[in-house]
């Protein structure tokens, strides 16, 4: 091996006889360079997307939730609460009373889904209330005073910024939010309507929260579907994102039989699969860069056998075996692949991590949602593209090096 | 004293270029001893057959029946890797033209046969230097081939055939590119070897003046060997 390195080696250092071998050479280099740093890059844009979007999604709902079997409702849950709290992993409950409603008002109306929530508590596992930028979550406290000079405020209600655009819907308007679970009365089942008041707007970001949910206070929640004091969902933070499914599993276990739980990968698989999807499209359009690449080799390896034909029919003369052979036009494809995908490495970690240290390029915040592009580059990219790239190399060696093994030696030294 | 060359009722024959057509018969009952410390000179017309005698005694081709043997191993029975096994043993070559590799120095050049089978590069550049010294180009070590004069080109192709230690040296028209005072020191010089090193050596030439200096001088004609 050391002798076939050694040959190799010189062979692609030399200066060529015919300048366009050597140039191919250097535009194979340049090329598996480009497709490696292509990938690398591409790579660490598309995990710092999605783990920018995997933190806010996390960030603002709960990683893991737990209800009843049966859909109705967890009553004693101030206990149960206090004993799931205690599971490992779990960093923090909090109890909400989830409701489909309908929000109106005048003439227009949308669809929501009310989240009857302890501010104090939903603070702890998720935050969206963070990110109310009109009035304030605050009057959604439990003990604050609905009764202001002598006259009854309606209840207060936090919604967001997409539904407001919808309802046309400002902070202090009042809105009528009409529950279809409604109540049984001489006339048959007659729908729960209650008029509140809008005191905060929320803007998460995220379009499906932003048109979709609605905060109010637990026990307005309980009054408007007419429940008495429970609870449909515990919402838990836990210390450790990607243990979601076995801690799920522990609540499940220490909530006793007739409970279930659901966690942030399950009702983000969608998303994530697409996402992965897009990253998979994006890494085989890229490596198509490395094929024409390997392509290059393989020219680069076979003009080189031509124009060597006769040093390899020299060198079978003094023994050396058509393996070796092989070997030493395998090698050289291998060096040009390895510089090249070393340089791209070099080449897509150096922007990639710049990119992440200085977030020079911009994104325009209102279609993104973020202001500057991610680069989240990752070790195990490196030897998944490394691998690719050096596999390619390999494949486009093959024939080369095999004509190399074939000359015939006999063939090559009659002189004419 | 058995010989250390031995060629057996060779045959070679190429198949037609074209369906229908006639092959060549190049050799017919071909038979050749060569012992140690014997230098033996080839001659004949150019496309007598020659090279391609030299080619089936180095294994680099196969004859269509006959053997080659060398001391006590069939050589037309070996395969592939034995065959390059055998070339590196047991043979040096040498062309009319030097061959040496353009990417190498002098004294990488001369070190190839080592360096192909495994030897150390410490070990083999020493042994090159000796061997460079011994055919008069000490000082040129670091020149590539193309630095070097036609002389200087053949005395390093006959170094590299030698560095080996082979019993065996087969030498194609080695002087047939040279001038006559170059071409005589050339000749002197594996004259010199052949004694030195005791080889078996078989010397294809045109030159008639250096064949009538070997120990013995055989004709190449329609397929067959005869003494001149
Ligand atoms: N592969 C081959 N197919 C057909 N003919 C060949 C082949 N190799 C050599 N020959 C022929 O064999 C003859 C002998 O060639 P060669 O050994 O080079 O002669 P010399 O060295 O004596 O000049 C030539 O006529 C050549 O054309
Ligand atoms: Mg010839």
């Amino acid at each position: 091996m050391r002798f076939e390195l050694f040959v190799a080696a010189r062979y692609l250092r030399a200066r060529r006889r015919q300048a366009v071998v050597g140039l191919i050479t250097v535009i194979s280099v340049v090329g598996v360079a480009a497709g490696v740093a292509a990938l690398i890059i591409a790579l660490a844009i598309t995990n710092g997307m999605r783990r920018d979007l995997q933190q806010r999604l996390v960030g603002s709902t709960a990683h893991v939730q737990l209800m009843r079997t049966a859909g109705d409702g967890i009553s004693h849950w101030r206990p149960l609460m206090a004993r799931l709290a205690a599971v490992p992993h779990v960093t923090a409950v909090a109890p909400g009373l989830y409701g489909q409603v309908l929000i109106s008002r005048g003439a227009r109306s949308g669809g929501a889904l009310i989240k009857g929530i302890v501010p104090a508590d939903e603070a702890t596992v998720g935050n969206l209330l963070q990110s109310v930028n009109e009035g304030s979550a605050a009057e959604l406290a439990p003990n604050t005073s609905t009764v202001a000079a002598g006259s009854q405020l309606a209840p207060p209600l936090v919604i967001g910024h997409e539904l407001a655009l919808t309802l046309g819907a400002e902070v202090g308007d009042s809105l009528l939010v009409t529950s279809p679970q409604g109540e049984l009365t001489p006339l048959g089942l007659v729908p729960r309507y209650q008029r509140f008041r809008v005191v905060g707007i929320f803007s998460s970001g995220f379009y499906q929260y932003d048109d979709g949910y609605a905060f109010m206070r637990l026990t307005d929640a309980q009054r408007l579907f007419s429940e008495p004091d429970l609870v449909s969902v515990i919402s838990f933070k836990i210390d450790d994102l990607y243990k979601a499914e076995q801690v799920g599993k522990a609540i499940e276990a220490a909530a006793g039989p007739g409970f279930q739980t659901t966690n942030w990968m399950e009702q983000n698989r969608e998303l994530f699969r697409a996402m992965k999807l897009e990253q998979d499209v994006t890494f085989i359009v890229l490596a198509l860069i490395v094929v024409v690449a390997a392509l290059n080799i393989l020219i680069a390896l076979t003009m080189m056998v031509m124009e060597k034909t006769r040093d390899i029919a020299v060198m079978m003369s003094f023994g050396v075996t058509a393996e070796q052979v092989r070997k030493i036009f395998l090698l050289q494809g291998l060096l040009i692949s390895a510089v090249g995908t070393v340089l791209g490495l070099v080449l897509g970690y150096v922007v990639s991590i710049v990119g992440s240290h200085y977030r020079f390029i911009a994104l325009d915040a209102s279609v993104y949602s973020i202001d500057y592009l991610p680069f989240a580059p990752r070790l195990v990219d490196a030897l998944v593209v490394a691998g690719v790239s050096l596999g390619m190399s390999l494949l486009a060696t093959i024939y080369p090096s095999s004509s190399a093994a074939s000359v015939l030696p006999a063939e090559a030294l009659r002189y004419e | 004293m058995t010989p250390v060359l031995r060629a057996v009722a060779l045959e070679k024959t190429y198949a037609p270029l074209a369906a229908g057509g006639v092959g060549l018969r190049l050799f017919e009952d071909l038979s050749l001893e060569v012992a140690a410390g014997e230098m033996v000179a080839v001659v004949g017309e150019s496309g007598a057959g020659k090279s391609s005698l030299l080619h089936l005694l180095a294994a680099l081709d196969r004859p269509t029946s006959g053997e080659v043997w060398c001391g006590e191993t069939n050589v037309t029975r070996l395969n592939a890797r034995q065959a390059g096994e055998y070339r590196n043993r047991e043979i040096g070559y040498v062309w009319q033209f030097h061959y040496l590799l353009p990417e190498f120095t002098a004294l990488e050049n001369v070190a190839m046969p080592l360096l192909s089978r495994g030897a150390r590069r410490g070990v083999a550049l020493e042994e090159a230097a000796r061997w460079l010294q011994r055919v008069g180009l000490g000082d040129r070590g670091e020149h590539r081939s193309g630095e070097l004069s036609g002389g200087e080109q053949q005395r390093l192709s006959i170094a590299r055939a030698l560095i080996t230690k082979p019993k065996l040296l087969l030498a194609d028209e080695p002087t047939g590119d040279l001038d006559g005072a170059t071409a005589e020191r050339v000749f002197e010089l594996l004259q010199e070897l052949h004694r030195e090193n005791a080889l078996a050596s078989v010397l294809v030439t045109h030159n008639l003046e250096f064949a009538g200096r070997c120990d013995r001088v055989l004709r190449l004609k329609a397929g067959r060997l005869a003494v001149a």
